[in-house]
């Protein structure tokens, strides 16, 4: 059977369509329908395929902006008595050490809506104070009486003892009907605070997201729907339905998918993927394979699941510059946004920005922004640049230059935290660069960190879409343990790894996968005795020597006399996905004089060059040319500067490199 | 229209260069921090975050800082430079340094400072520093927060000397400090994590200075003093000229003197500020004295939260302000005075001193007083688990002071700590105790047009024989409100041994049998403008 397969990314602006049919690639944008983003993916799919069926792996924002616009369920939680107030404390500090107008996100669920439960488990699980089921008619009263939509159940220590976390579910469930979520299932993990917020956040998109699930299932038939988690993987659509906390941060998850798994089909499989958008710019590194971190926040709220390792900065194209009191030229975090946008857009903005910078210097080409629908107006840039230079007492050229400058330096810090920070050295990687502003940026940024190579990929306006497709079914499982290393019996450790993987091939098994075509990753959380961070380390040997050499990596030293501690077991267990092979053509020469549209004028470090304008269209597979150039396509433009050279391999992806 | 060519120092900078540098230099400091934070084992250090990175140009000044712990703002450059006058710091060598009385600030906080070389090995470039609050540095009582009476019951003093010497530790020194302390693992543990803080720094600004060469990061460092002077100067320039004046005070001194009056006349004339704490209170037997470096870290702090920009703090900031602080006062104690409290607390008033007066000359502009204690709580005693000695050393928040256009925030750090908590799941792990309650104490926070922030109610129960240590403040005297907002309420602590409660006063270390349970009710902030009739009434 040719196989037929879409991935449908929902944005803010645009719904991006990826349709993979018999080894061809269609690619379409929808406008987005924010009130019923349902509405935009059915048309689409209408426009592409008519009504005939097919598979469709989606990610959307949907359980995203649910948390960040507060529009969620109204949810209750239910918690040990004495500790109704874990998410209003926090942890107990502010955000910003020198603003006294600081603030601090309320909780999800308010005061009223929260009930303290008489009952204590110890740290090892035990019991310290029974629970007493003659609570529970009263809570299920109350929570009648509140009508609320769903119920987040966290108890401390519950990650060891669920007991009575299971007694309180069974009672509201019988006498409610809810969406109910329980902590030790969405996170058996110590530290409450985490835990309980992420539970919460589950409550409150879960029924929002299991709704906006069950619609897009009735249009497309459920068992044809897969949904994009953060993690980087997928699961069929009945799953997501019950942990929608899963697909907060499934947004930037495509892109990153879809960079790694581009750069790795290029023969770069150690990528650092770059997407600058509008507002802000998303950074993560993958080397050998997509980096997870289980240390996220959305907003402020932490979210303790496993997500894809990305690093944002509040720095985009639309970051506007200005001038302090001091005397020095800032960049953001404040920007235009799409609306007014900056100055070349012509829509009232007044602010100069970094894409107003790109203009002026020629980075960016006033005539083929979006295939030319939209002119990018020069003359207002030219003449607020000229007013802000003359402020700065700078000419108006080197104040544009000094933009992009400020504004890299951004982006390079976000590129340094997530790799020589973490023990990765930049100079072994390949920078993969979408969203709109990426490829403008990319070569100053490899420039300074010392990356050989800039790959941008033909998809890049459609990355996230393309990702989705070639996400394999991810599911993670944790458990906290907290013992000492030393002494620790190999059979319980092993007991508790077979516990997390009889789960995981249940669940799997209950969706129709046969259990050889699982297959299962251990790692585990260590740190030494007495620390509070733990590095997470993929079981390949004996353990205590894994740690001290991760240990070295990342911070530079180890000490082996120092015991050490198991925090968590985790399991990651995957079903690989038939990839579909992304379309490649033969090589057919290095002259790429038929893309070339003309010349066009660039500055760079303050010299002026006739540079060559590039159609991205008309580049084929094995065209090379040297810099400086601009190569403009619908969403993206890359800039080639005089000592970089541009090739462009089977998959159409650009290559960048310096000329030696 | 200023050009901006402008010359500070001997050569000419720009903006853009400016901004990058001052990017970079912070970006170290952040590095430093996260080695430090994640390979400590003090929780204070790896869960509430009490430490400080900075580095420093070749005179010792300070060019950039992390934004870590504000109390240690002015302080750490006195740090530097004690190492700098007592020791001969060759490439390679650390030197520690904790002594309040000659560059530390209380004896918790340890700091450790290398001199960079980089063009000789006879002139540092450039420094680099970072200080560490351990869980305890032995001393008359657990956790080394003691309700002292001299400087000699709070623990080992370290003069600055070289803990390494050519890249190696040095052995005997660490064996003295060891035998000194309670919980010698987790400070060798701690100082290694501190080492390494340097070494990423280090490492750093090698790699800075060889790509832009060191000529160009000396002068971009001093280019970004100069800066930060504009900025402060541009602030200060925004208050109206005046002299005002404020008093505010400290409960008691734990050893039965008090109120203690912490009294600030400020003086705003064009761009530059005097801060005169002529007229508080002598120092005093108990461990509540501040030393001058404590006193210069809360009124940089006060100025540096009136600066509407994200301004470096470094050397520059403190140009523009004069302050005067007595010899033998409470806010510049000399030896051998207890000072373990001085950090935590005094520094508290000394914002709220400076704050109120601020509050005259920028009506409007400054909100009511906060909790104004850290409210520091230290358990000691031996584990019945493992048989080992334990110290454990939490500070708990209280309420923020009500804005002039918003409501204070509930239970939350203010000013001079930003420190977090223990998850009470990791507590429990590591120590006999049980959490019985932590919530927030409704009620708390002084009403009015915008309320104060409410403070918080903490109960623990320790599971074995151990001594209770409290210090905390405003149990007697409230944070204040403003424009006809109330004050917040004051804070309690309250021990339940045996079924038997009883109120303990703010400054306070009791023995204790097992399965007494310590409750601390911290105070709320201020409230701010004349409350709105029915405003419901406080109850607890």
């Amino acid at each position: 059977m040719a196989r037929r397969i879409i991935g449908i990314d929902t944005g803010g602006t645009f719904t991006d369509f990826v349709l993979l049919d018999e080894g061809k690639i269609t690619v379409y944008k929808e406008p987005s329908t924010p009130d019923n983003p349902a509405r935009a993916i059915v048309s689409g799919i209408r426009r592409l395929l008519g009504t005939d069926p097919v598979e469709v792996v989606h990610g959307s924002t949907v359980a995203t902006n649910t948390l960040l616009e507060r529009r969620g369920a109204r949810s209750a939680l239910v918690t040990t008595a004495g500790f109704e107030d874990v998410l209003t404390i926090g942890r107990q500090t502010r955000v910003s050490i020198y603003d006294l107008d600081v603030e601090k996100a309320p909780p999800l669920v308010p005061h009223e809506r929260t009930f303290g439960i008489a009952e204590r488990v110890g740290p090892q699980g035990e019991v310290l104070e029974a629970l007493d089921p003659e609570q529970l008619p009263d809570l299920v009263r109350s929570l009648l009486a509140l009508e609320v939509d769903s119920v987040a159940v966290c108890l401390l220590h519950s990650y060891a003892n669920p007991a009575h976390e299971v007694a309180i579910r069974s009672a509201i469930e019988a006498g409610l009907d809810a969406f109910i979520t329980t902590s030790h299932e969405v996170l058996p993990e110590f530290r409450e605070y985490e835990r309980c917020s992420t539970t919460v956040a589950n409550a409150y998109v879960g029924p929002v997201m299991a709704s906006y699930l069950a619609d897009i299932g009735e249009h497309l038939g459920p068992e044809r729907v897969r949904i994009m988690q953060s993690n980087g993987g997928i699961v069929p659509l009945s799953a997501a339905q019950k942990k929608g906390v899963q697909t907060i941060l499934s947004g930037p998850a495509g892109g990153v998918v879809g960079g790694f798994e581009i750069g790795s089909t290029a023969g770069f499989d150690h990528v650092i993927t770059f997407d600058m958008g509008g507002t802000s710019t998303d950074v993560s590194l993958s080397p050998g394979q997509v980096s997870r971190t289980a240390e996220s926040f959305i907003g402020e709220l932490p979210i303790r699941l496993p997500v894809i390792d990305v690093h944002t900065v509040g720095a985009g194209g639309g970051s506007i510059a200005f001038r302090d009191p001091g005397g020095s030229l800032r960049v953001g975090p404040r920007s235009a946004g799409a609306v007014p946008g900056p100055i070349c857009y012509g829509r009232g903005g007044n602010e100069v920005t970094v894409t107003d910078a790109n203009l002026y210097l020629g980075h960016l080409s006033s005539r083929h922004f979006l295939e030319g629908a939209q002119e990018l107006l020069i003359e207002p840039v030219t003449e607020a640049l000229s007013r802000f230079a003359a402020d700065l007492g700078l000419s108006a050229e080197a104040t544009a230059e000094g933009i992009l400058s400020v504004a890299n330096a951004t982006m390079e810090r976000a590129i340094r935290v997530i790799s020589l920070e973490r023990g990765y050295d930049p100079r072994d990687f390949t920078l993969v660069c979408f969203g709109g502003a990426g490829a403008m940026h990319a070569v100053d940024l490899a420039r300074n960190l010392g990356i050989p190579r800039i790959l941008v990929p033909r998809a890049a306006g459609i990355l996230s879409a393309l990702g989705m497709l070639l996400a394999d079914y991810v599911r993670d499982y944790s458990q906290t343990l907290l013992l000492p290393l030393q002494g620790l019996d190999p059979e319980f450790l092993e007991a508790a790894f077979g516990t997390l993987e009889k789960r995981a091939h249940h669940e799997y098994r209950d969706e129709g996968f046969a259990a050889e075509g699982v297959i299962t990753e251990r790692s585990v959380d260590m740190r030494y005795v007495g620390q509070g961070f733990e590095l997470n380390v993929p079981v390949s040997g004996e353990l205590a020597g894994l740690f001290h050499r991760h240990h070295q990596k990342r911070y530079g030293y180890s000490d082996p006399a120092r015991p050490v501690e198991v925090v968590n077991v985790r399991i990651r267990a995957v079903a690989r996905t038939e990839k579909p092979s992304l379309p490649e053509d033969e090589i057919v020469g290095e002259d790429a004089s038929e893309a070339v549209l003309g010349d066009h004028e660039m500055v760079f470090s303050g010299d002026s060059f006739q540079a060559q304008l590039v159609a991205r269209s008309k580049l084929s597979p094995g065209n090379r040319f040297e810099g400086p150039a601009l190569v403009v396509e619908y969403s993206t433009t890359t800039v080639v500067p005089p000592d970089f050279h541009c090739r462009v391999d089977r998959w159409h992806n650009l290559i960048l490199e310096p000329i030696r | 229209m200023t050009s901006a060519f402008e010359a500070s120092g001997n050569t000419l900078w720009d903006p853009v260069t400016l901004e990058v540098f001052r990017n970079l230099f912070y970006s170290v400091a952040e590095e430093m921090g996260v080695t430090l934070c994640r390979t400590s084992f003090s929780p204070n250090i790896k869960e509430r975050r009490d430490y400080s990175c900075a580095i420093f140009d070749g005179d010792g000044h300070m060019v950039a800082q992390g934004e870590h712990m504000p109390v240690h703002l002015g302080s750490m450059p006195l740090s530097v430079e004690a190492a700098i006058e007592h020791t001969t710091m060759r490439p390679g060598d650390m030197v520690a340094v904790n002594d309040p009385f000659c560059g530390g600030t209380h004896l918790p906080d340890i700091t450790v400072v290398e001199a960079v070389y980089l063009e000789s090995d006879v002139e540092p470039t450039f420094y680099v520093a970072n200080r560490a609050h351990h869980s305890d540095v032995g001393g008359m009582t657990p956790g080394s927060m003691p309700l002292s009476r001299s400087i000699y019951q709070e623990g080992i003093r370290i003069p600055p000397v070289r803990i390494i010497k050519e890249g190696q530790v040095d052995s005997d020194l660490m064996a003295l400090i060891l035998a000194n302390v309670r919980t010698p693992t987790e400070r060798e543990g701690d100082l290694t994590a501190q080492v390494a803080s340097n070494r990423t720094g280090t490492r750093r600004l090698h790699a800075i200075a060889g790509k832009y060469g060191v000529d160009v990061v000396v002068d971009y460092m001093h280019h970004l003093q100069a800066y930060a002077e504009r900025m402060t100067r541009e602030a200060i320039r925004l208050i109206p000229d005046g002299v005002f004046k404020f008093e505010d005070c400290l409960d008691d001194d734990g050893q039965g003197n008090g109120p203690l009056p912490v009294v600030v006349t400020l003086t705003i004339d064009g761009d530059e500020a005097r801060i005169d704490f002529t007229g508080s209170a002598p120092q005093v037997d108990g461990s509540v004295n501040a030393i001058y470096a404590i006193t210069l870290s809360a009124v940089m702090y006060c100025f540096r939260v009136i600066v509407p920009f994200a301004i470096p703090s470094n050397y520059g900031t403190l140009q523009p302000l004069e302050i005067i602080a007595p010899e033998g006062c409470l806010l510049n104690a000399l030896p051998p005075a207890a000072v373990a409290g001085g950090n935590v607390e005094t520094s508290q008033r000394i914002v709220d001193a400076v704050l109120g007066a601020l509050s005259q000359a920028i009506p409007g502009g400054i909100p009511a007083a906060s909790s104004g204690t850290m409210n520091n709580l230290t358990l000691g005693g031996t584990d019945p688990r493992t048989g080992e000695a334990f110290a454990y050393y939490e500070t708990i928040a209280g309420g923020m002071g009500a804005r002039p256009q918003a409501d204070g925030l509930d239970a939350t750090h203010t000013h001079m700590t930003n420190s977090l908590n223990t998850p009470i799941e990791a507590l429990e792990h590591a120590y006999p105790f049980l959490v019985r309650r932590y919530e927030i104490r409704r009620g708390s926070g002084g009403a009015g047009k915008f309320r104060g922030g409410d403070g918080i109610r903490r109960e623990v129960e320790l599971l074995c024989p151990g001594q209770v240590t409290i210090l905390s403040d405003r149990r007697l005297t409230p944070p204040y409100g403003l424009e006809g907002g109330s004050p917040g309420k004051t804070g309690r602590n309250v021990l339940t041994e045996g079924g038997v409660e009883r109120e303990i006063p703010s400054k306070a270390s009791v023995w204790v049998q097992p399965h007494t349970t310590i409750s601390v009710r911290t105070p709320g902030g201020g409230g701010y403008g004349t409350a709105p009739p029915d405003e419901p009434g406080d109850s607890e």
